[in-house]
């Protein structure tokens, strides 16, 4: 099996014309929603959904089709949402579905849309993809003259509206009932749950939120069979992954890759190993709300969800970030505090207050005002913040946190301030020892 | 105290905007849930949202001014001020900074005569320092309006620069238009 | 009903109570807490009651979850004790040192959970401590410190889901965000204050009550705010014969945990400067002031049974003093003479929630008693040269210029607490009490007897009103005259053919329904 095999998703990146209805439908585009709406009920595209074993790709990993049979039965009004908020650091493959393969996208929404008998569609587009909201919204413009959309699709019976709704900048929207919350026009602030989306979601009506390239596989699956599918990755984690890669690799980029490639092979085959000077440190395997993996354990793994989880990290996004030996660790992980800070919403008080706190204890270690007991504050604050609130991002600030601490402590430790150094507290004491000597 | 037709009696929207403003109110399931592209329809046109235009907004789709604010204040999109005419939006997070991110940010200040955060004393040109912008394998990168510049280098920069004050702007690396 | 263990005590509580609520009946006394409000929506942002859940990998927070059969609950293992020490201290690492300037001091959330859960040695370096905004004043009654406050969005709720006036917002995001009015607008609808009661600490603070008074000097009585028919359940809070503020207490009945802002400022009647504080005699065409011993004997000299025109009482008496000034009335002037109040007189805009239009507390009792309020001019009419007339309470003088003339062209008696038009004009004043100063029942829009209680000291020499009416039955050698509070309810009990059984020195706490209120509201408030 190559690789050009495995262009499940990828068919069409790169090119410059992949994007327009024409092209799409003549490479086989629509003729899944086709097969859905005239010889399939909703339950059964939901179950072959299930069976091909689809799990999410935002970063949660949970499996599709399971998710959308939570929709109770008895449900009259369904909401689906596309989550194309794509603003975890690293992850940059959703952008390129959109660039590249809109219509892929359109597709797979209108299909979970039948699938869970959702009457109204949103895709939240992150308002920094500006050029994408048009470009996405003439793809849906395509779609409705070509009758995908809108009222009787295809003599169906079936009736969808879709909306393309832009953001405004707030990673936190990313989160399925914060991006709920933001299209009901508010902000983007997760909600408690219970009760759960599937159940009680937009405007307190069932809504189901789907990642981009989850949304993307689903024609894929319904054109080929789930089997055909399976014929990909492993038991656990079938399919196809998109790999955002950055860093100083020699081909960075989203790579399509089968799950459960080993990363030695997908490092040196797709990515070209380093660049010119650079050496392989450590790499974040699934955007930077995962704990790190050193060199020698990233290439020890394979590249899907089990194996992953048992090397002590997650898939996540697939945001691959690779860390080159020239990098300060602690400098990395300030940049990392900084982005929790800022993105946090401010809800939940372990959130709210330990991701700052988190960055400015990192920040004066780097200044050189920071002493070995805050490498224990930093840990004392993370088991403050684990856990504990109502969405992850708290988690997602501790993961890098304790495991860049726990796996480079030597660079923390350098930065602290020996105790024959630390002095008097006191800008007073200072200016009474310089004056009594 | 609470004048609603004095706060907000400075505020006008351009008729198209104004149809476009209807058209999403109509689509939208609430007039509540339609705030957000209002928003951006006003910032379209005026640059950024002025506290008039929260008043007549809040008025126009009922829902409590404070509700307003909290959007506008919440997303780091909405301006509720007047802005440069070029606002340059540095992406510092992780990929770019191994990339060089400070290299560039560092460069555009030394160019600009500003600091990060600032904006020229002509108005024309605001720096910032922005979070994740999806371009993690084309880093270092910036957005300018709906666009980005990606790859950036020093060079690059530099003709950024000069495109900009000549009026010209450098045709942005997501620039699709010649697609169609 | 659901059975379930807490704290390794078995219980049983009715399907889908909170869990939050549960704990509490088991503990005696809540979670840990900031956000949780039985009155407001759930908000889950405080974090605090965590709770471990048996089969549940993570803590789960207590105000979100409905108990299940079954479930096995702990509120007090290591695990949630050091969750719950590692969360307070997130929310102390920016918080102000201010307790020795904050009024919150002695009654504040983040002040008493610190004493059980904290007790740290601090491990905030002050250069990293964020700063927010202090002491701006939000509205007419509300000074707002965004520094001290938590974030529990307590008083963004209540604005939003009580009021329904949505002033109030969080702006910003993470570790900036803030509590805040819209610019250009002030926190001024009717209810403001009850911001400062369900704030847990001291961010959202009373102006009326800023730096007046410690809480911990205060002592607090129950009693009745009696600024409308609606009749909230209050707590008057007084030290050094003053009170200081008046709080709302909870009656689900009647007004839940609310008041309005217009009634609590109603405390500052009490210490009016024109207080009447004695009795007063007009001699030679000037009031002055006198024992009470002069008083009576004028008392005597001017007026004789029979020989008055017009006995006016008004609404804002209590129950008790109504029945014995229409004893009283009755024998000074027949039961044509005695009269309930003027027509149309306290009377306002009412509102959904808690504010009645009808701007007494005690108009059901009047019409309970046969007391009929009348036009001004009726009873205007009924003055005139050489016809006495006895006016108790109210300001009638004041709200009616017609009968301020026919008052002014005969004489008569004033029995009041307010050195207003009325008393100036009268013959002879004297002093009696207000509504925190005495002991008395009120009946309010939904014909519930509640009780005021006498929380602070008479000024000067003024008295309890129904001693002096008993004093001045007693005088004309009416039939004995009650000698006890709690004889006179007796009689007030046998006068309204109240149920036996009903003691009326001892009412249950949410009041007793004597007779359903013509237009009886449901209990406001919710």
């Amino acid at each position: 099996m190559t690789r050009d095999d495995c262009r499940i998703l990828s068919a069409r990146f790169g090119r410059s014309d992949g994007h327009r209805l024409a092209v799409y439908e003549a490479e086989g585009g629509y003729t899944a929603l086709r097969r859905a709406l005239k010889e399939m009920t909703p339950l059964a595209v939901r179950e072959e959904v299930k069976t091909a074993g689809l799990r999410g790709r935002g970063g949660a990993g949970f499996p599709t089709g399971v998710k959308w049979g939570f929709v109770p039965a008895e449900a009259q009004t369904v909401y689906f949402m596309v989550n194309a908020d794509e603003s975890e650091p690293g992850t940059f493959k959703d952008r390129w579905i959109m660039d590249y393969d809109p219509h892929a996208m359109i597709e797979g929404s209108i299909i979970a849309s039948y699938a869970v008998r959702a009457g109204l569609c949103f895709i939240y587009i992150r308002g920094e993809f500006g050029w994408l909201v048009d470009r996405v919204q003439t793809a849906v413009d395509e779609a409705y003259r070509a009758g995908y959309l809108g009222r009787n699709i295809l003599g169906s019976g079936f009736d969808l509206e879709m909306i393309v709704h832009k953001g405004a900048g707030a990673y936190i929207c990313g989160e399925e009932t914060g991006l709920i919350n933001s299209i009901e026009g508010r902000k983007g602030q997760p909600s408690i749950k219970p009760p759960f989306p599937a159940v009680q979601g937009f405007l307190k009506q069932p809504t189901i939120v789907n990642n981009v390239e989850t949304i993307a596989a689903v024609p894929p699956i319904l054109r080929e069979g789930a089997a055909a599918y399976r014929r990909f990755g492993t038991e656990k984690s079938p399919g196809t992954k998109l790999w955002s890669v950055s860093g100083p690799v020699r081909r960075p980029g989203v790579h399509e890759i089968p799950l459960g490639l080993p990363f030695r092979e997908f490092f040196a085959q797709d990515l070209g190993g380093m660049a010119d000077g650079e050496e392989l440190k450590a790499v974040i395997v699934g955007g930077s709300s995962v704990p790190i993996l050193t060199a020698d354990e990233i290439l020890a793994c394979n590249l899907d969800y089990e194996s992953l989880a048992a090397a002590g990290t997650m898939l996540g996004s697939g945001g691959m970030i690779v860390i080159p030996r020239r990098c300060d660790m602690v400098e990395l992980i300030q940049v990392l505090m900084h982005f929790y800070w800022d993105e946090s919403c401010g809800q939940c008080t372990p959130c709210r207050e330990g991701t700052g706190w988190l960055h400015r204890i990192v920040r004066r270690l780097r200044a050189g005002e920071g002493t070995i007991a805050d490498l224990d504050l930093l840990d004392k604050v993370c088991n403050g913040m684990m856990g504990l609130t109502i969405c992850p991002l708290s988690d997602a600030a501790v993961m890098p946190m304790r495991s860049f601490l726990t796996k480079f402590r030597n660079e923390f430790a350098a930065l602290a301030r020996r105790p024959e150094e630390s002095g008097p507290r006191s800008r007073w004491a200072r200016t009474t020892n310089e004056v009594i000597g | 105290m609470n004048d609603t037709a004095a706060a907000s009696g400075a505020f006008a929207l351009s008729a198209a905007s104004l149809a476009r403003l209807d058209a999403v109110v109509a689509r939208y399931p609430t007039r509540e849930s339609a705030l957000m592209p209002a928003l951006w329809i006003v910032q379209d046109e005026q640059g950024h949202i002025p506290p008039s235009g929260v008043v007549w907004l809040a008025a126009r789709l009922q829902v409590p001014e404070a509700r307003v604010w909290e959007v506008v204040t919440f997303y780091t999109m909405y301006r509720s001020e007047p802005q440069a005419k070029y606002v340059l939006q540095v992406c510092h997070n992780i990929s770019c900074h191994i990339m060089g991110a400070r290299g560039i940010i560092g460069h555009l200040e030394e160019r600009l005569a500003i600091r990060l955060g600032q904006a020229t004393a002509d108005g024309l040109f605001q720096l910032e320092g922005v979070e994740c912008l999806g371009s993690c394998g084309s880093g270092p990168c910036l957005q300018l309006g709906r666009h980005l510049y990606e790859n950036l280098t020093p060079a690059k920069v530099d003709a950024l620069l000069d495109s900009l004050r000549r009026g010209a702007p450098l045709r942005p690396d997501t620039d699709r238009s010649l697609e169609g | 009903m659901v059975r379930l263990t807490i704290d390794e005590q078995v219980i049983e509580v009715a399907d889908g109570t909170r869990l939050f609520d549960a704990c509490t009946q088991v503990r005696g006394e809540a979670l840990p807490h900031f956000c949780y409000h039985p009155d407001l929506s759930i908000a889950g942002v405080c974090r605090l009651c965590q709770v471990e859940i048996e089969g549940a990998p993570k803590l789960t927070i207590a105000c979100n979850t409905v108990v299940k059969d079954g479930m096995v609950v702990r509120t007090g293992s290591p695990r949630v004790q050091a969750a719950v020490t590692s969360i307070l201290e997130m929310h102390l690492i920016n918080h102000p040192v201010d307790c020795p300037i904050c009024d919150q001091a002695g009654e504040c959330g983040l002040q008493d959970q610190y004493m059980v859960y904290g007790l740290y040695e601090s491990d905030v370096a002050k250069r990293d401590k964020v700063h927010k905004r202090k002491a701006e004043p939000i509205g007419p009654y509300v000074i707002l410190d965004q520094e001290r406050c938590v974030l529990c969005s307590r008083c963004v709720r209540f604005c939003a889901e009580i009021t329904k006036t949505g002033e109030l917002g969080i702006l910003q995001r993470g570790d900036r965000a803030e509590i805040a009015v819209a610019p250009g607008r002030v926190l001024d609808n009717a209810y403001s204050l009850n911001t400062v009661d369900i704030c847990p600490v001291g961010a959202l603070t009373s102006r009326d009550f800023r730096f007046q008074k410690r809480v911990w000097l205060l002592r607090s009585t129950p009693s009745v705010c009696p600024g409308c028919a609606t009749g909230c359940n209050v707590r008057v809070d007084h030290e050094g014969g003053r009170v200081w503020r008046l709080r709302p207490r909870r009656n689900d009945e009647v007004n839940g945990p609310w008041m309005c802002d217009h009634g609590r400022m109603e405390y500052k009647h009490l210490h009016a400067a024109d207080r009447l504080t004695q009795p007063l005699v007009r001699r030679e065409g000037v009031l002055q002031p006198v024992e009470w011993r002069e008083a009576w004997a004028e008392l005597e000299r001017l007026v004789r049974p029979g020989g008055v025109a017009l006995a006016l009482a008004g609404p804002h008496q209590t129950i008790e003093e109504l029945l014995l000034f229409r004893r009283l009335g009755e024998l000074l002037g027949g039961p044509e003479a005695v009269y309930g109040g003027v027509v149309g007189t306290d009377r306002g805009e009412g509102d959904a929630l808690l504010i009645d239009g009808d701007r007494a507390p005690n108009r059901a009792a009047l019409g309970w008693l046969g007391l009929r309020e009348a036009p001004a001019d009726e009873l205007a009419a009924r003055l005139g040269p050489g016809r006495m007339a006895v006016v108790y309470g109210g300001d009638p003088a004041a709200l009616s210029p017609r009968l301020a003339s026919a008052l002014a062209g005969g004489e008569f008696i004033y029995l009041g607490t307010r050195r207003g038009a009325t008393a100036e004009a009268a013959a002879v004043a004297l002093p009696l009490s207000m509504w925190a100063e005495k002991d008395g029942l009120l009946a309010n829009r939904q014909g519930r007897l509640q009780a005021l209680r006498a929380a602070i000291a008479r000024p000067g020499t003024a008295r309890e009103d129904w001693r002096v009416l008993a004093e001045w039955l007693g005088r004309l050698g009416a039939p004995p005259p009650p000698t006890t509070l709690a004889a006179l309810r007796r009689e007030v009990a046998a006068a309204l053919e109240l149920p036996p059984g009903i003691d009326l020195n001892a009412l249950p706490a949410t009041g007793f329904v004597a007779r359903s209120g013509a237009d009886a509201p449901a209990a406001g408030g919710r």
